[in-house]
């Protein structure tokens, strides 16, 4: 992470690829629309994909450290439970990652 | 405001893996996708292929196409506002701007766009500045990537209220675990992209968001 034109390299093509993903439909919006496949994709595909990141990145997690992984269950469960009742996404974050620090340090 | 802290903490865990500050900086103004920006910081660190970090994001941020399917019609006449608003649809963004009635969209939306992105270009300078300062790294703060995706998940549901999606996925990341446990989540994205285009179309959504 020391090597400047690696890392500026990484944002530029991030941001490249985003600023594609974002402006996709406002060019092709029209024609997207039109095609069953698309309607198909965004009705399953977008929680299939959150789903997905949240087993795999609380998975990585759980491969940190030894036993069961009953720390990473007990925080999403709570950040799930708060986001579902509350909608406040940093409430939600914060105390799952609090919760979730907190049983890491025990 | 809600982005202060969350800018803060990606500030603070790219300065921490070993970058330096104007770079966390150029992330926040360039890329502006929080969920990317978090995802990114232990890929760098790890020293991944360029490539492999522009792929994650794509699959990371493909859910950003069919936001913008849905405010097709609500963006500002101006064209610069048009295109700001386009580059900085974050998740975030887009759920204040589908709790707006639909005729006051275009007119906020530049503005609400600005000021969140304001305020998380502040919330990385401020977890930056902190970053190079405090030396205790707590075990467990990076979990707020998974919080994130948990988060992003439970909007995905509340906007559609569809099990099928989250049972193909847990299948999908079965299968991949045991297939090619180092590759797990690249197979299982590519059986949920064939199982969502196979399965049969649902009836008409009950929400209108989509199609207003």
């Amino acid at each position: 992470m020391t090597d400047t034109g690696y890392v500026l390299t990484v944002i530029a093509l991030m941001a490249l690829v985003t600023i594609l993903l974002r402006a996709l439909p406002f060019i092709a919006g029209h024609w997207l629309r039109r095609h069953p496949l698309v309607h198909k994709l965004g009705d399953s595909l977008p929680l299939s994909i959150m789903v997905l990141l949240l087993i795999d990145s609380a998975a990585g997690q759980a491969r940190a450290h030894d036993g069961l992984p009953w720390q990473e269950i007990a925080a999403v469960i709570l950040v799930v439970l708060l986001q579902w009742r509350t909608r406040q996404t940093l409430l939600s974050i914060a105390a799952g990652t609090a919760l979730y620090v907190g049983l890491r340090a025990l | 405001m809600g982005y202060v802290p969350l800018g803060a903490v990606f500030g603070f865990l790219f300065v921490q893996a070993g970058g330096s500050g104007w770079l966390a900086m150029a992330s926040s103004l360039l890329v502006y996708a929080g969920a990317a920006q978090f995802m990114m910081v232990p890929m760098l660190a790890a020293g991944l292929p360029v490539s492999a970090i522009a792929l994650a994001t794509l699959v990371l941020n493909l859910r950003h196409v069919f936001y913008g399917l849905s405010l097709l019609n609500t963006l500002p006449a101006c064209r610069w506002r048009r295109w700001y608003c386009i580059f900085a649809l974050t998740d975030e963004t887009y759920s204040v701007l589908t709790a707006l009635p639909a005729q006051e969209r275009a007119s906020r939306m530049a503005l609400i766009s600005a000021l969140n992105q304001g305020w998380w270009v502040l919330g990385t300078a401020l977890g930056a500045v902190l970053g190079t300062q405090a030396q205790i790294g707590l075990a467990g703060l990076d979990f707020v990537l998974a919080a994130l995706f948990a988060v992003l998940a439970v909007e995905q549901w509340r906007a559609r209220r569809d099990v099928v999606p989250i049972w193909i996925a847990i299948a999908a990341y079965a299968a991949g675990s045991v297939l090619m446990p180092s590759q797990a989540l690249a197979i299982a994205i590519a059986l949920c992209l064939l199982a969502a285009a196979l399965r049969p179309a649902r009836p008409a959504p009950r929400t209108g968001a989509a199609h207003d």
